[in-house]
């Protein structure tokens, strides 16, 4: 029993000098009471981008850049920033690398826009094909 | 001597290979005798050396890099075979044997009337073969040696030994390699005077059928392996490797559809043309995001440049042959057979427009990072949101049609008799939408779009079952229904799913939803190749009785130093409860996450089905070809 | 009409191929990411000092020579191999460079700068990573170039190499 219980300590002790650097997604710790508040910190977390790790959020992600950024943004929420200043003061350190939903710029123009052109083609195509056909 | 010998059999098939090109060419007497010899050779000489890169992994032949850098002694047998496949190098090897096993079916199509156009479709599949066997020798050789031979290897990533991970690359290969058989015949097909009309879309459907009913299967298993592997619940990530085998799929299921039409009507046949060359192309771009080291992913291989540049130039001159073959020569098979949009071929095209629409759009945010860093040097990121936002506001649509479609008539429905035909479904549709909302009371928009898009294809395919009408092919009707299942799994799964997340000492207890949760202990356990903390946790039901015990692990790969969290899930029809046990102590208790995900199997359930059905339609091709050909 | 819709698509994806091959063939580490403080001020914070009882306040340090800013910490690896370059920028270029050594124990950092050799001028304290945050670091170690002026023109992400050693050494000549 004793042994069992030294293992448990041992294992544990390594699994947190490597979760300690590495701690789990948001943790009861980091959970804000309000629950309104809490909902903002997670719809907003889920559209950052852990810096580390390939193409996750903020909001799954084990590392502890992905903790911290968690915690900050929960401390902006409580501060009264609105989501524009929170996601403002991310781009301005990170650039808008960290965003998972491309902001409207000069330069994502043709990719927010393109879908709906695709779009229109294909309904040009539609129509352009019933034209053709309506002599039937 | 075996790893010699699978480098001799590499340079045998890229000889068989160039055979073929030419004796295919050829126009004399013994082009048969020689193609034949080629077909044959080509494919056991690759599958030798497939078989021959198994055996020196299984055995520990740690002389050989491949298995130096992917292998250890203690590895499990399983995954020492289908660790074979999980890296760059014998994952080429896997292409190669796809391709020579397609070719060897292109080439079982030769009777009296087609032999010119299947040697034209042989050259260009020699072509291709000849393209990867190339570069598998000089940039990617798994037969390469390592001096001075080592004692063990490096082992492989811990999170990759799973049986739906193992499974998942040959599944996705038949999938992705199988279009280049469509590719093949379309070029074929665009170079041929067609004076004898020869059926080519009668060859091309079963290939495609196949390509896409593995395509599909192989994402999926990715999808599961994700789930249960990754330890948060997620199985779709719109990484760029998972969009790369995303667009291929896209454009066979336009591509399965629209040949449909090419084989009733006869009509759109210069679409399917294009359809097919984009698709293979797709595959062979997928390829290079994956293997040049332009970006980075969990899925990507070891980074190389030089290996990307290859395989630009190989998709230049592939795409560049193609689409100019089309440009000029496609002219040919356009036709004016029209239809009116309220018919089966009109919902098809609309079907087909969509998943054009829907691939495009994945295709542009794939790429775009990549084009802004060429252009702006910054890095942007397009992630989940982006997707969300364009491709399923498209998506509704095209489900929408899929329910109807099918009942349509060809070339023009009767308006009067439209309502009488949908009305049925209508109604059931209506019934278990509200049946599933009394079980899961939340509303919200999307929710309640997408049960009802799932139950709208359920319902009418279920009903076109029960009014066993012959004229529908069984295969389509499984596969759809199977694409209901998939649509009510995403959608539950996705607005419906509750999270607890709590610190919790031995004794504690916590509930979800119905689910009274009691942390019972810790056992240290010991696996082949590893050590492990499992969280014991009692699960009740709402009568207060235990009816599972869920055991999370935290796992420690000695060999690897890798550390990873197994889940531990109970699956029935209506929800997975999923906990993962997080770090912590005796002292402070430990943290633990529990997830409970509705419906979230029936993912998994649509998925198989669609297979299934899938498998019948392959099979009735396959039979309906032959008939055919008598 | 049908030609058209043919080729503008083709020529689109021949475009696409040339910007792969573009970036292909330039240097470039793909998992690498820019960073947005290049050209920009120097972030105001304020630290405390490893070395000295003196709060350190980033307006009064910054803006008056050129400094080299490393993000560091005792229980990152690359950080050890990459120290000796720190100490050739301090000692034979005669930079100035401040450390700012992240999420860790002073106690092990004084014992760490004792065994390697201290570079920094300042050893700063980033208990909870805020600053790290703020100047942008997402992996340690980090190594920023600022100006006389406190702008920052450069910055290398991961530890210092030779050719890095190299590159910097021409850019603060430069800047001078």
């Amino acid at each position: 029993m004793i042994l069992k219980k030294s293992f448990i300590i041992i294992i544990s002790f390594c699994l947190m000098q490597f979760l300690s650097n590495n701690s789990y997604t948001v943790e009861p710790d980091e959970v804000l009471k309000n629950q309104k508040q809490e909902l903002r910190a997670r719809n907003i977390s889920k559209n950052v981008r852990c810096m580390v790790c390939q193409n996750q959020s903020i909001d799954d992600s084990n590392a502890p850049l992905a903790k911290d950024l968690r915690i900050l943004i929960r401390s902006k929420i409580k501060d009264g920033k609105n989501d524009e200043e929170i996601y403002k003061f991310l781009t301005d350190r990170y650039g808008d690398f960290i965003l998972l939903k491309p902001p409207l710029k000069l330069s994502t123009l043709a990719l927010w826009f393109f879908p709906f052109i695709f779009l229109i083609i294909g309904i040009f195509i539609v129509f352009y094909h019933n034209k053709k056909s309506k002599n039937f | 001597m075996a790893p010699s010998l699978g480098n001799f059999l590499l340079w045998l098939s890229l000889f068989f290979a160039t055979f073929q090109f030419f004796a295919s060419r050829k126009k004399n007497n013994l082009k048969l005798k020689f193609i034949t010899i080629a077909v044959g050779g080509l494919l056991i000489s690759s599958l030798l050396a497939f078989f021959l890169l198994i055996y020196v992994h299984v055995v520990s032949d740690f002389s050989v890099l491949n298995v130096f850098q992917n292998s250890h002694t203690t590895k499990p047998l399983l995954y020492k075979i289908s660790g074979v496949w999980g890296n760059h190098e014998g994952s080429m090897l896997l292409w190669i044997i796809v391709l020579t096993i397609f070719n060897y079916f292109i080439f079982k199509l030769y009777n009296k009337k087609n032999f010119s156009f299947i040697s034209k479709t042989l050259e260009t599949q020699a072509f291709i073969i000849i393209g990867f066997v190339l570069f598998t020798i000089l940039t990617s050789n798994p037969f390469e040696r390592i001096i001075p031979e080592q004692n063990d290897g490096l082992g492989f990533n811990p999170i990759l030994q799973d049986p739906a991970l193992a499974i998942h690359p040959p599944l996705l290969y038949i999938g992705y390699v199988g279009f280049s058989a469509a590719f093949s015949i379309s070029i074929a097909t665009l170079n041929f005077n067609n004076n004898e009309k020869i059926p080519w879309y009668n060859y091309m459907k079963p290939f495609v059928m196949a390509a896409w009913t593995f395509l599909t299967i192989g994402i999926a298993l990715g999808s599961v392996w994700a789930y249960y592997e990754l330890g948060w619940g997620g199985w779709w990530f719109w990484d760029p490797v998972e969009n790369a085998s995303l667009m291929p799929w896209l454009l066979g299921t336009a591509l399965l559809h629209s040949l449909i039409i090419v084989e009733k009507r006869k009509s759109l046949q210069s679409w399917v043309l294009l359809l097919s060359i984009l698709a293979f192309l797709l595959s062979v771009l997928g390829t290079f995001l994956v293997r040049s080291g332009i970006l980075t992913s969990v899925h990507t291989f070891a980074l190389d440049p030089s290996r990307g540049l290859y395989i630009l130039i190989f998709t230049a001159l592939l795409g560049g042959y193609s689409l100019i073959l089309y440009g000029t020569k496609s002219k040919k098979y356009f036709n004016n057979d029209f239809f009116s949009f309220l018919s089966k071929e009109g919902s098809i095209l609309i079907n087909n427009i969509l998943m054009v629409i829907v691939c495009a759009t994945v295709f542009l945010g794939t790429v775009y990072p990549l084009l802004i860093e060429a252009f702006t040097n910054n890095k942007i990121s397009v992630g989940e949101p982006y997707y969300n936002s364009t491709v399923i506001p498209i998506l509704i649509p095209a489900i929408l049609v899929m329910g109807i479609g099918p009942l349509l008539a060809w070339k023009k429905e009767d308006k009067s008799k439209i309502f009488k035909k949908i009305f049925p479904s209508i109604l059931l549709t209506g019934i278990m939408t509200i049946l599933i909302f009394s079980i899961y009371r939340s509303y919200t928009l999307i929710g309640i779009v997408g049960i009802i898009l799932s139950f709208w294809i359920i319902s009418n395919n279920l009903i076109i079952l029960i009014r066993k009408n012959k004229k529908y092919s069984i295969g389509m009707i499984i596969a759809h229904l199977g694409v209901g299942f998939l649509i009510l799994g995403i959608t539950g799964s996705s607005v419906w799913q509750e999270e607890r997340i709590t610190r919790m000492k031995f004794s504690e207890e916590t509930k979800i939803k119905e689910h009274k949760i009691v942390f019972e202990k810790i056992d240290e356990i010991k696996g082949a190749n590893y050590i492990a903390l499992q969280g014991n946790f009692l699960v009740y039901d709402e009568n207060g009785n235990i009816f599972t015990k869920l055991k999370p692990e935290n796992r420690f790969y000695p060999v690897t130093s890798n550390f990873t969290t197994e889940a531990s899930i109970h699956t029935n029809l209506f929800r997975d409860l999923y906990i993962v046990l997080g770090e912590g102590n005796l002292n402070e208790g430990w943290v633990v996450r529990i997830y409970y995900n509705p419906l979230v199997v029936w993912i998994w359930i649509g998925a198989l089905v669609i297979f299934l059905g899938g498998l019948v339609s392959i099979n009735a091709n396959v039979k309906k070809l032959k008939i055919l050909e008598q | 009409m049908k030609k058209q819709l043919i080729i503008i698509p083709s020529i689109l994806f021949l475009l696409i191929l040339l910007t792969f091959f573009y970036l292909l063939i330039i240097e470039r580490n793909p998992s690498e990411i820019p960073s947005n403080l290049i050209e920009k001020n120097v972030p105001k914070f304020e630290a405390e000092s490893l070395i000295n009882s003196k709060k350190f306040i980033s307006h009064d340090e910054f803006g008056n020579e050129i400094i080299l800013v490393n993000f560091f910490a005792t229980w990152c690896k690359p950080c050890i191999e990459e120290h000796i370059y720190i100490q050739r920028f301090a000692d034979e270029e005669k930079i100035r460079v401040i450390g700012i050594n992240y999420k860790d124990n002073p106690k092990k950092t004084i014992k760490w700068l004792n065994k390697l050799g201290n570079p920094y001028s300042n050893v700063l304290l980033d208990k909870n990573g805020r600053i790290a945050i703020d100047w942008g670091v997402y992996g340690i170690p980090e190594t920023y170039v600022v100006n006389s002026k406190g702008i920052i023109k450069y910055k290398h992400i991961g530890p210092i190499t030779e050719k890095i050693y190299k590159k910097i050494n021409s850019l603060t000549k430069e800047i001078k």
